[in-house]
């Protein structure tokens, strides 16, 4: 009964996966995440998420507060948030973030405010779906784990 | 460490034994290769660790700059090879990555999630031995430790080669072209023991490098803060990286504590930085511009006495010193100039045992070309002809009647910075400088580009510029300049000339660019290489003519000549705008120069290296008049 549960918890995640490959929002670099994920580092994959949200919500915390100054002007700070944004999404593979990023960075670059504030919004956007999806998955992963390692004493 | 030391040993003999083909490798390498990883993203941190663990290298994180510089200088010799960051709060990836240059000469790889070309651009330019782009696959880690090997072997291989390169090492010449060229200034002394001292150099570098305990060295150490060498830059830029000599450096840094030996071994170092740079920037201009590349190369050669020659008096000091200025003063950027210009000049000398190669390039605008074809006269050299030793070239230089400007009266050109810069340097590599000049004419919008090559060696630069005309004789062992003016040219030309005596031979090469102007009956002519009759009489001499030669026949004016003497040889070069010379007595060892002494500027460059021990002497004559009634039809 608990095994079953594991196994249809995995298929649950499976579907979302697959889910959020299909939208974009994923692409394989988070594959290459989950395969970095072995016995020795066994949370590896939402260890690294979780820094991202941590750093990502900072750094979107500050390109807000930039953006919003009156006297806003320095684009070139935005640049460089948005690179270190654009460098942790891909390589967590955030591509549909990523993809926002690079947006994001060619309206500050023309220093285009109102592009800008538009591409800030949808960062959000996308960040909130991502954060919400992701903590979704590992939830689903955790009930999967703990159905599993109730299962396994049986066994044994 | 030891390990690594081994295999690169290993393939550096392969490789110089065989054609570098298999590379024994330990079974466990590269496990263990030492990576210190720099990110402020702990995102990619965390993942990169977790990666290159994998890998099975040992990994350092850091998530500072300035911390990760500490680390490195603490643990000298800890590291194999630095990750770092492009964009980091606390100090730009670049900076770091100069300050690693500079210290330690590690091979770094830059990472960024910008992969544009630009932001690569100026990672590769500052040194970076890599530029990964976010998000880094595992496959690309597992293979950075190539770039340790490369390095390694590089410097290996650089040690083997000191004095004398590969044919196929042109970029490895280019790299090392500003290190020479600079360091060639205050080398009074004679080839090998320059080439001795650079080879310590480099061994002290290695043992610096492998040095794992830093407690080791006696000398209390002076760390290069990135302020303390803002101060020793801008006092290098001060000075002009040709005159920079430690005392005055130390001078103007006016740093108590500092010693003349720290400011010396920092300036060492900071040249071989420059040089790293010059060589990547080389190798850039280079696959812009494929069809200008000039190929050049030196043999080793005999010794040169240039005491002798600076006592003769024949080199002012400052000329040299001038001459080096405008090597580095010189924008690259005329070089992507020059490869859009239609036509494009090529030389490559090949030939063993070959020594003084010159190469240039010219450009003209093609309307302002002439039908002026010197092809006949390329059959006039034959690399097989006898030993002949030219026991006297004249060349004189006159001036032009003013009349004679009369008739050109487009000639009126400016020539914006027309230099000429000459190194002259035994035993090594004759490397095309950046060092561009670039002509305006008055009324033809044609630009001339003129790149000048240099020799580089341990050793030696001559640098002779003369402003006034005159008439100078070579004698054995000495060298004279002779004017040559240059004026300002309708359709540009770069005209360098080179003259390469060899042990038995000499030969003479002056590139002009023979450019005739229709109306006017201007002309420009390449001396001696294309001179039928005098360069046949050359031994030695093989030149090669660059692929495009041919095309450049039909153009009459595009033309490089290269040449190679052998043995102790004298590379001059002669830098001549418009010449109108006639080439008579070819046979007699004459060459007459014809310039027009008129013109709105006159910068002259007669590059002179002589040989000591060989003497020739050579004069040069310049009979205006004749030049024309020659050339013109």
């Amino acid at each position: 009964m608990l095994g079953l549960d594991a196994d249809r918890l995995r298929a649950d995640m499976n579907r979302l996966l697959a889910l959020l490959f299909h939208q974009g929002v994923l692409d394989e670099q988070f594959l290459q995440l989950q395969q970095l994920q072995d016995e020795s580092s066994p949370n590896f994959v939402s260890e690294v998420v979780n820094i991202y949200f941590h750093e990502s919500e900072k750094l979107l915390r500050n390109l807000r507060s930039l953006l919003m100054d009156r006297e806003f002007s320095d684009y070139k700070k935005l640049g460089i948030h948005l690179n270190q944004m654009m460098g942790s999404s891909s390589s967590i593979g955030a591509k549909r973030v990523r993809n926002v990023c690079v947006a994001f960075r060619a309206a500050s670059e023309q220093n285009n405010r109102a592009g800008c504030l538009r591409a800030l919004e949808l960062l959000e956007h996308e960040y909130c779906y991502l954060n919400n999806k992701l903590h979704e998955l590992f939830q689903i992963e955790q009930q999967r784990v703990l159905a599993a390692g109730v299962r396994y004493p049986m066994h044994m | 460490m030891a390990q690594l030391q081994r295999i690169v040993q290993s393939s550096a003999t392969s490789y110089g034994s065989s054609s570098g083909a298999d590379v024994a490798v330990p079974d466990k390498f590269p496990n263990g290769l030492r990576v210190l990883v720099v990110d402020d993203d702990t995102t990619c941190l965390r993942i990169l660790e977790t990666m290159l663990r994998r890998c099975l290298y040992d990994v350092t994180t850091c998530s500072q700059a300035a911390v990760a510089l500490n680390i490195l200088r603490k643990k000298k010799g800890c590291f194999d090879v630095v990750l770092s960051d492009v964009h980091m709060p606390d100090m730009d990836g670049y900076k770091l990555l100069e300050c690693i240059g500079l210290e330690m000469d590690l091979p770094v790889i830059m990472m960024s999630a910008d992969g544009r070309v630009s932001a690569v651009m100026k990672g590769i330019r500052h040194g970076a031995c890599d530029y990964l782009i976010k998000p880094i696959r595992e496959e690309e880690l597992k293979n950075i430790w190539q770039h340790v090997v490369r390095k390694k072997w590089n410097e290996n291989k650089e040690l083997e080669h000191s004095g004398s390169f590969e044919d196929n090492d042109r970029q490895k010449k280019v790299n090392d072209e500003v290190e020479y060229a600079s360091s060639v200034n205050e080398a009074t002394e004679g080839v090998l023991k320059a080439q001795k001292k650079r080879i310590c150099a480099k061994e002290e570098d290695d043992g610096e490098l492998e040095n794992d305990d830093p407690s080791a060295t006696k000398k209390p150490r002076v760390v290069w803060s990135v302020e303390l060498h803002q101060q020793f830059v801008s006092a290098v830029n001060q000075l002009g990286i040709d005159k920079a000599v430690p005392k005055r450096i130390l001078e103007l840094m006016n740093v108590p504590g500092l010693t003349r030996e720290n400011v010396a071994s920092h300036l060492q170092k900071f040249r071989l930085y420059l040089k790293r740079l010059s060589g990547v920037q080389g190798g850039i201009s280079n696959a812009f511009c494929a069809p200008v590349e000039t190929n050049v190369k030196l043999g080793s050669l005999g010794r040169f006495d240039i005491q002798a020659l600076a006592a003769s008096g024949q080199i002012p000091p400052q000329t040299l010193a001038a001459l080096q200025a405008e090597l580095f003063g010189r924008p690259t950027g005329n070089l992507v100039t020059a490869m859009e210009q239609p036509a494009l000049l090529q030389s490559s000398l090949q030939g063993p045992k070959c020594i003084p190669a010159e190469n240039g390039f010219g450009v003209w605008a093609p309307n302002n070309l002439g039908g002026v074809a010197p092809g006949s006269n390329l059959g006039g050299v034959s690399p097989q002809n006898g030993n002949m030793l030219m026991d006297i070239l004249h060349q004189q230089q006159r001036q032009q009647p003013q009349k004679q400007q009369h008739l050109q009266p487009q000639q009126q050109s400016t020539l914006s910075e027309p230099s000429r810069s000459i190194n002259v340097q035994p035993s090594c590599l004759v490397v095309p400088s950046r060092s561009s000049a670039n002509f305006q004419a008055g009324n033809s919008p044609a630009s001339v580009n003129q790149n000048c090559s240099f020799n580089r060696s341990a050793v030696i630069d001559y640098n002779f510029l003369s402003s006034q005309s005159n008439n100078s004789s070579l004698n054995v062992g000495q060298i004279s300049d002779g004017d040559i003016k240059t004026t300002g040219i309708l359709s540009g030309y770069a005209a360098p000339g080179s003259i390469s005596p060899s042990a038995s031979s000499c030969s003479v090469t002056a590139d002009n660019n023979t450019s005739q102007h229709i109306q006017n009956l201007t002309m420009a002519f390449r001396a001696a290489g294309q001179v039928p009759g005098f360069v046949p009489n050359f031994a030695d001499i093989q030149a090669s003519y660059g692929a495009k030669s041919g095309e450049m026949l039909d153009q009459g004016p595009l033309r490089n000549l290269g040449f190679i003497g052998r043995g102790t040889c004298i590379p001059s070069r002669l830098a001549v705008d418009e010449f109108e010379s006639p080439m008579n007595d070819l046979s007699c060892g004459k060459i007459y120069f014809n310039n027009n002494a008129s013109r709105v500027k006159e910068e002259p460059n007669l590059e002179f290296v002589d040989n000591a021990k060989v003497g020739i002497p050579m004069l040069q004559q310049y009979t205006p008049n004749d030049l024309m009634s020659v050339f013109t039809d």
